[in-house]
């Protein structure tokens, strides 16, 4: 993976990225990382509005064009394929455990989860924890191939410790860097890296 | 070590001891027996032996003992016998901490089943589908709670019932060092030496013959706050028939037929044990061949509605004051009770232009737009815009909070779409079929995230207000004793607030150069309970938002909470 590329790459999975949005995300340090946007803009692959950046249509066409280039050892890599493929499996239940966050069923009815009922969401709460840790052998399956990847775990560790501590809009907020926000960034990042394409 | 207090406790109502010793799920065993409530015979391993074994890295010598005698008076109590038959008994095994926390092992069911009682068990039921169903089960939870491993097909789950229950104590109480629950109590400052409990509790069968079930209920509509009791019962099956789905329960009518007396006891039972907890309860029974059993009592889950009526009819029955009502309704459930609708009759003559699964309730109403950049940029010239797109990534979130409703082709409720939606507060209707929504762009729609429809064009909506609701009034006045500060609609004449909409990047620095006194305003208010909390820290003395309700409740909670 080339610097040039990689920078691209951190932007498509964080639309409206400064350099310390996607440092860590890209192993690299902020101010490689700044220097290698910078320049990513004057060759007309990203475009800055006010310090954060945004891939262009040609940046998008030069990254996803190079990325079988880059991934191909790691597509025939079969311990990482089938860490892959394990995420797969739970990211169906981290969704279905997200929806339960969300929503609760309340006789016979789903309704939006009001946060109300202490024991229900610390219930859940505690089942994130429990996939959390099936997560974190899988990622440092992942990471062992592609050592930036253990920015997931420690990020994903983080949130679920914030909910788990009490302010639970460390779950699902879309606003923050959540644990279903990094989670999704982290299914987006697999995806490319692997060449498939999202199946909802 | 001669100790004279035993390591192991019956639960059969005796005495109440407490829950530091026996933990909070054998103490909601002991209280539901010892209001003479029927209960599956249960013993619980006290926190006593889980600090031995802690301390020592083995159970106390004399437990082996214990747990022989208890098993005894478990099978004495049950009628079945542990590995044998002809009625084998089965147990569940859970963890019970003093304090709940995450990191705590799960609950083991049907303990007690391997290859002779599993065809004891299908004789008895004559299901011996149902039998096999229970040991796949056992095996699973085994070998992923207890073994640690995700594969259960190359487990090796002990033959001896003996072992396996050996095998779930230790794991009960090796989870109390897990890592999860370590850093929760450093946190916490909860002393790591407090350790947890575990209780052994005879499994029942809902699927023994006809006249067995199993059903919950529901102190009071769990929906409307109506102060009915609402249940849910199934003929002839096990609680994982329920959990899983494959099955429809009936209404709680359908015990009326063939197990009257059963729900005589159920219905007396449930307000017996509302007063003694003074909350609205949740309740899970099972019918054994004729034979009701309490399987768990619980703070009951309920819509917001439900929050809002039967918090203020229990103050009218005098079972809470005031103070406590209060306590039950959040903000966030008063700004769902106030979020807009469609005006009744509204949506009938409309034309329905797509229709999805319902994943975000709320109206929205808006110009179809496709594209999350385009979304943007119209809202923030004032347009209102409807975000419609075949799937939803994290490119799109944007748009996503931009707009005023979202809309897939793609998808379930689970997807992105659903998932951001919700997290966002924004009505969303998702998979309603793909090219469904390409021909919408253009055009003003309705979205109702309720019903999943999308109707054409702009459908009158309304906003309930808190002063036309009776309940949402009380509500009012009653926060407005309590409350230090006054939230108002409106700034009185001359007073020029502290306007908290036009600097939301701001607030930190807002809060914190605030001068007492100071007179706040901003919708921040309304919808952020935290917010409404810094406000009062700061100094302020009146808090201007609308609607006015969910500040003033929060305003009301800042005050209950600062009384300690």
């Amino acid at each position: 993976m080339t610097p040039s590329h990689i920078v691209l790459h951190g932007l498509a999975i964080k639309k409206h990225a400064g350099p310390a949005d996607i440092a860590g995300l890209i192993g690299l340090d902020e101010t490689t990382t700044a220097t290698l946007l910078a320049k990513a803009a004057t060759g007309g692959r990203a475009v800055e509005v006010s310090g954060k950046y945004m891939l262009s249509g040609l940046g998008r066409i030069a990254l996803d064009a190079d990325y079988s280039r880059h991934y191909d050892e790691v597509r025939e890599n079969a311990a990482f394929m089938s860490a892959y493929e394990a995420f797969e499996v739970i990211n169906v239940t981290l969704k279905g455990l997200i929806t339960d966050w969300q929503t609760m069923e309340v006789g016979g009815q789903r309704v939006t989860n009001d946060h109300a009922n202490k024991s229900y969401d610390d219930g859940i709460i505690d089942r994130l924890g429990k996939l959390h840790e099936r997560a974190e052998g899988i990622l440092a399956k992942l990471s062992s191939v592609i050592p930036r990847m253990a920015y997931y775990s420690k990020g994903l560790l983080e949130a679920l410790e914030k909910a788990e501590d009490g302010d639970i809009a460390w779950v699902s907020d879309a606003k923050i860097e959540s644990y279903h926000t990094l989670w999704f960034e982290l299914h987006e990042d697999l995806l490319r890296i692997v060449g498939r394409i999202r199946s909802e | 070590m001669a100790t004279a207090a035993p390591w192991i406790l019956r639960l059969d109502g005796s005495s109440l001891p407490e829950k530091a010793l026996i933990g909070g799920k054998a103490w909601s065993v002991a209280h539901m027996r010892s209001l003479g409530l029927s209960v599956p015979a249960a013993f619980v391993i006290t926190t006593e032996a889980c600090r031995y074994y802690l301390e020592k890295g083995t159970l106390p010598p004399e437990l082996d003992a214990e747990l022989e005698a208890n098993i005894a008076w478990l099978e004495a109590q049950s009628g079945r016998s542990f590995g044998a038959g002809p009625s084998p008994l089965l147990v569940s095994v859970r963890s019970g901490a003093p304090i709940s926390m995450p990191g705590m092992m799960d609950t083991v069911l049907n303990l007690g089943i391997n290859d002779e009682t599993q065809v004891l068990l299908g004789a008895e039921c004559g299901d011996p589908g149902f039998a096999a169903d229970t040991r796949r089960r056992f095996r699973e939870l085994y070998a992923s709670i207890v073994l640690k491993t995700e594969d259960h097909h190359t487990a090796v789950i002990p033959e001896n019932v003996r072992d396996q229950l050996n095998g779930a104590i230790n794991a009960v109480f090796d989870s109390w060092n897990s890592r999860r629950a370590r850093r929760y109590r450093d946190h916490h400052d909860i002393p790591h030496t407090l350790g947890t409990a575990v209780t052994v509790q005879a499994m029942v069968f809902g699927n023994m013959d006809g006249n067995s079930g199993t059903g919950v209920l529901f102190s009071r509509n769990p929906i409307t706050g109506e102060p009915v009791p609402y249940g849910e019962f199934l003929n002839r099956a096990q609680g994982e028939d329920v959990v899983s789905g494959k099955h429809t329960p009936k209404p709680l009518e359908a015990m009326r037929e063939s197990l009257g007396d059963a729900m005589d006891e159920l219905l007396k039972s449930s307000s017996l044990l509302e007063q003694t907890s003074g909350d609205m309860q949740d309740i899970e029974f099972t019918v054994e061949r004729g034979k009701l059993y309490f399987l768990q009592s619980r703070v009951a889950k309920r819509a917001p509605r439900a929050a809002l009526r039967s918090a203020v009819d229990m103050v009218n029955e005098g079972w809470v004051d005031r103070e406590t009502a209060l306590q039950r309704i959040s903000s966030e459930q008063i700004r769902l009770l106030l979020s807009p609708r469609l005006v009744e009759g509204a949506a009938g003559k409309a034309t329905v232009l797509a229709k999805g699964e319902a994943t975000s309730p709320g109206v929205g109403v808006g110009l179809v737009v496709a594209d999350a950049d385009e979304t943007e940029t119209r809202a923030a010239k004032g347009d209102a815009v409807v975000l419609a797109r075949p799937t939803t990534s994290p490119n799109d979130l944007h748009g996503m909070i931009a707009a005023k409703a979202i809309l897939t082709e793609q998808g379930g409720s689970t997807s992105h779409a659903a998932v951001v939606g919700r997290a966002l507060g924004r009505p969303c209707v998702v998979g309603c079929g793909a090219g469904s929504l390409e021909a919408l762009a253009g055009q003003v729609v309705t979205v109702d995230g309720s019903t999943g429809i999308v109707y054409q064009g702009a459908l009158e909506v309304f906003t309930p207000r808190e002063e036309d609701d009776p309940a949402l009034h009380l509500v009012a006045q009653w926060a407005a004793v309590v409350a230090k500060v006054p939230v108002l609609a409106a700034a009185p004449a001359g007073v020029m607030p502290v306007d908290f909409d036009e600097n939301l990047e701001q607030s930190a620095a807002l809060f914190a150069s605030l001068q007492p006194g100071a007179v706040v305003s901003g919708a921040l208010f309304a919808n952020d309970e935290k917010a409404v909390h810094s406000a009062i820290a700061a100094g302020a003395a009146t808090i201007i938002t609308q609607p006015v309700l969910p500040a003033l409740l929060a305003a009301a909670h800042a005050a209950l909470a600062n009384r300690g």
